[in-house]
């Protein structure tokens, strides 16, 4: 009786400690063994990582979203035990003669460096890996799934894939599990209907209870170990107060607060701000990155607004807006005398076509693209079909949107998507929307209109006299090109050439808050890195 | 000599066909394209491979290798230079604006250079085995040996940002209209830049004038009682600037592709500075023709520094 309690409490430690999880490879790769991922997570000792090699500019991560609230009960930290790792890779009977190929792409120096200390900290559980840096075309090296979604083999050559998930929308962290899309884990029925789910309501409650069930998945089974959460940094001189106006999300479009903002005038009397992230050859049509460029917030206006955590709080470019009861129905009338830089007026055809045209663009952000792509005859104009949507209907200044099915980011997709002069673009294959002449020096609708644009020199800006929400204080807009990371930070700000904008690289931190004149604010944003762990069968 | 130059310009078409052709192949074997360097990586999974895939076709890179190196050298051969595939700017729009800084930088660095290079290579010449000889020489083993970007890194460090006398970088500013307004940013640039060449030019010129102090006709010459500075001058370091000139006549298109370093350091606009963002997109059209002005550029100065050196020393004959 006692060998049969003893052996029964056994099976629940063991049930238990493995969260539940089918303990045992699922076909011959052993990292297919739930056993052998959370002995990884075990392995790496998050938390002095972030304190040390990240100098506290990082926050260990749980669950891939970073807020709790869409965690469920009893979701497990895998803080640090690497005596646990071991029993799970004795259990798992892991091949200690294996090299695990963990790949990475971010060509940092500090990227290297924790790619060094992980090697170590698997090394001491009795796991080996080499590390390398992916080149060239990354894309198809980390996302193609395989042909078979459940049985594999893979369709990409490594072991462990260190990235990161930047998400608009929270429903990004849990898409890929979608089925047929992910190029790592074996199909997880499960984990398709609950994609499918959250991705069919606007209903905040379901999204809750989706992304606490995924989340909940996902840990139990170690299918993604979440590393750190990374911070946005942004940074600002003295010479600049933003009049109480909050700090947001950079990376996409908030209400910033621009034309109240205050500027200390230099020794001419001008009140000029420096900022970073001008065109290098052409501006980026606003509907990629849909704020890192200085003309997307300062030269563009979207339909609606967003607070600085991003949720729609308002009209922008619409005076009013509503969504029907069943979902299906968005409709918003755009503001009296609204005119393009060029003193054009702002018309709902204007705003029809760039509808259309950036649900045709190819590099549109997903989140605004799906929305598109979801209204009433998006598929016959992208099929070549049809010329216009037949869910797009303009009466004046209101604009209709009819969809032929509920999509849960209308409202989030709208304060990000910036509308274009049409004129500019008639004759336009819309799929090279990029491509056109207009990208060399924009016509937009936002309080500041690009005054010259000197490729890889400057680009300045001016307010835009005729701007619906008032005349910025601001005289000028210097902006030094650059690109998304920009290498030359910290020299320009310590030259006085960067008042306002924003880093994610660590060490520009330290050396930016070294300055006298910069200041730093920290803004938590959805931004996880993470690994991910390829549990297909490999073809060799 | 007419004959000459005209055999060595038309040698200059199937040298710049293979070198094109090799560098397109390079690219080729580069794995992905201008459309997958569009996507951040970040980003990649939650594209649409379907859209993505008929960006390419429309940009057409879903032509076999052949069919596009094909088409891009008959648009070349009728003067059609094309547009850069991630941004649709016309590459000759590219080119007229990038172009003249880097010249501008690379003269600077080459005029600055050769002027010190050949004065100081002379002096230490004149001097051989003295102390000013051997400080020249170790300067110049210096010069050659600490990397640009390191210099250029300690250059803006102290004369930028601790005296601040000046810019940290770039090279035109707001305002900045004529060529005096853009003198303050050139300068640090353009001395760093020439620091290695100054090295270089003053080690040749030193060799060449030395070897040039030892010849009969120097000695007849002084024999004759001529001022020493007269020998020097017109007899020694006359001859000794040939192979300087060689030297300096190749340094200008090398410089054209090697002020990358420099440009990079300086968020200075050049031609270098588009090269590297060019081979990091992908981007096949501008690529290939940053490559190819390269390689015309050589070729041409090789030509011309072959008729320099026949006006300069009466003893080559060109085309014998």
């Amino acid at each position: 009786m006692k060998k049969l309690l003893t052996l029964t409490l056994a099976l629940v430690v063991q049930v238990s400690l493995v969260g539940g999880a089918a303990a045992q490879a699922i076909n011959d790769n052993q990292l297919s063994d739930p056993r052998v991922r959370q002995a990884i997570a075990y392995a790496i000792d998050m938390e002095t990582i972030a304190e040390t090699l990240f100098e506290g500019a990082a926050i260990n991560a749980v669950g891939l979203l970073s807020n709790s609230e869409f965690y469920p009960e009893g979701m497990d930290a895998y803080d640090y035990d690497p005596d646990r790792a071991r029993e799970l890779l004795a259990e798992a009977g892991w091949d200690q003669g294996r090299v695990l190929d963990v790949v990475y792409y971010y060509p940092d120096q500090q990227t290297a460096d924790f790619m060094a200390v992980i090697q170590a900290y698997l090394a001491d559980v009795g796991m080996q890996m080499n590390y390398r840096l992916l080149e060239g075309d990354v894309g198809a090296q980390i996302a193609l799934p395989p042909e078979d979604p459940v049985n594999g083999p893979a369709n990409i050559d490594w072991d462990i894939l260190y990235g990161a998930r930047a998400a608009l929308a929270l429903q990004e962290y849990f898409n890929r599990f979608g089925y047929g899309l992910m190029p790592s884990i074996p199909n997880i029925e499960e984990m398709n209907e609950l994609v499918e789910m959250v991705n069919s309501t606007a209903d905040p409650q379901v999204h809750r209870d989706g992304f606490q069930q995924m989340e909940g998945i996902i840990n139990e089974n170690a299918y993604i170990l979440p590393l750190y959460y990374q911070q946005l940094y942004i940074f600002e001189s003295d010479r600049v107060d933003r009049n109480g106006h909050p700090y947001g999300n950079e990376q996409y479009n908030y209400n910033w607060g621009i034309v109240d903002w205050e500027v200390e005038p230099n020794d001419d009397g001008e009140r000029v701000i420096y900022t970073n992230a001008a065109p290098q050859q052409f501006f980026e049509v606003p509907w990629q990155n849909l704020g890192i460029w200085v003309h997307n917030r300062y030269a563009f206006d979207t339909i609606l607004e967003a607070d600085p955590n991003l949720t729609p709080i308002g009209g922008e470019l619409a005076e009013t807006y509503g969504m029907s009861d069943d979902g299906l129905t968005f409709t918003f009338t755009l503001r009296d005398g609204l005119t393009w830089h060029d003193g054009e007026p702002i018309t709902a055809e204007d705003v029809a076509w760039s509808i259309e045209a950036a649900a045709q663009l190819p590099v549109t952000n997903p989140v605004v693209a799906a929305t598109l792509r979801r209204i009433e005859g998006a598929d016959a104009l992208l099929a070549g079909d049809a010329e216009h949507m037949s869910g797009i209907a303009v009466d004046g200044n209101t604009v209709t949107l009819t969809f032929s099915e509920i999509d849960p980011n209308v409202l989030l997709a709208f304060s990000q998507f910036a509308p274009l002069p049409a004129s500019y673009f008639e004759g336009t294959d819309p799929l090279q929307l990029q491509q056109n002449e207009f990208w060399q020096f924009p016509i937009g609708s936002g309080p500041f209109m690009i005054e010259e644009a000197r490729m890889n020199d400057f680009t300045t800006l001016v307010p835009f006299p005729d701007y619906h929400g008032g005349v910025a204080n601001i005289d000028r807009v210097i902006a030094l090109p650059s690109a998304d990371g920009d290498p030359n930070l910290v020299r320009n700000a310590a030259a006085f050439r960067a008042d306002v904008g924003y880093t994610k690289n660590v060490p520009d931190v330290a050396a930016l808050e070294a300055l006298d004149h910069m200041s730093v604010i920290p803004v938590n944003i959805p931004y996880t890195r993470m690994f991910w762990i390829n549990q297909f069968p490999m073809t060799n | 000599m007419p004959t000459y130059i005209i055999r060595r310009l038309l040698t200059l078409v199937p040298m710049a066909i293979v070198i094109s052709f090799l560098v397109y192949l390079g690219l080729e074997l580069t794995p992905g394209d201008a459309v997958s360097h569009m996507i951040p990586p970040d980003g990649i999974g939650s594209m649409d491979p379907e859209r993505l895939q008929m960006l390419r076709e429309s940009l057409g890179l879903g032509q076999p290798f052949l069919v596009r190196y094909w088409i891009w050298l008959t648009g070349v051969v009728q003067g059609e230079f094309g547009y850069s595939l991630s941004g649709g700017v016309p590459i000759a729009q590219i080119f007229l604006t990038r172009l003249p800084a880097t010249l501008e930088l690379s003269i600077a660095a080459l005029v600055i250079s050769s002027i010190a290079g050949s004065i100081l290579g002379t002096i230490s010449a004149l001097t051989r085995g003295s102390k000013t000889d051997q400080a020249l020489t170790t300067v110049g083993m210096l010069g050659v040996s600490i990397p640009e970007f390191f210099i250029g890194l300690v250059a803006i460090l102290i004369f930028s940002l601790n005296l601040q006398w000046l810019p940290v970088g770039g090279r035109l500013m707001p305002g900045d209209d004529s060529f005096w307004d853009r003198i303050p940013n050139l300068v640090m640039p353009a001395l760093v830049l020439s620091i290695m060449m100054t090295a270089g030019v003053m080690r040749y010129a030193r060799s060449s004038m030395l070897d040039a102090l030892s010849k009969d006709f120097v000695r007849t010459a002084r024999s004759k009682g001529m001022p020493e500075w007269r020998v020097n001058l017109l007899h020694g370091f006359r001859v000794a600037l040939t192979p300087v000139i060689v030297l300096i006549g190749f340094r200008l298109p090398v410089l054209i592709g090697g002020t990358v370093v420099i440009e990079q350091v300086f968020q200075w606009p050049g031609i270098g500075n588009e090269f590297i963002a060019s081979v990091r997109a992908q981007d096949y059209p501008l690529v290939m023709m940053i490559a190819l002005f390269s390689v015309i550029a050589v070729l041409l100065a090789s030509l011309i520094v072959d008729i320099l050196t026949a006006v300069i020393d009466p003893r080559v004959r060109l085309g014998d």
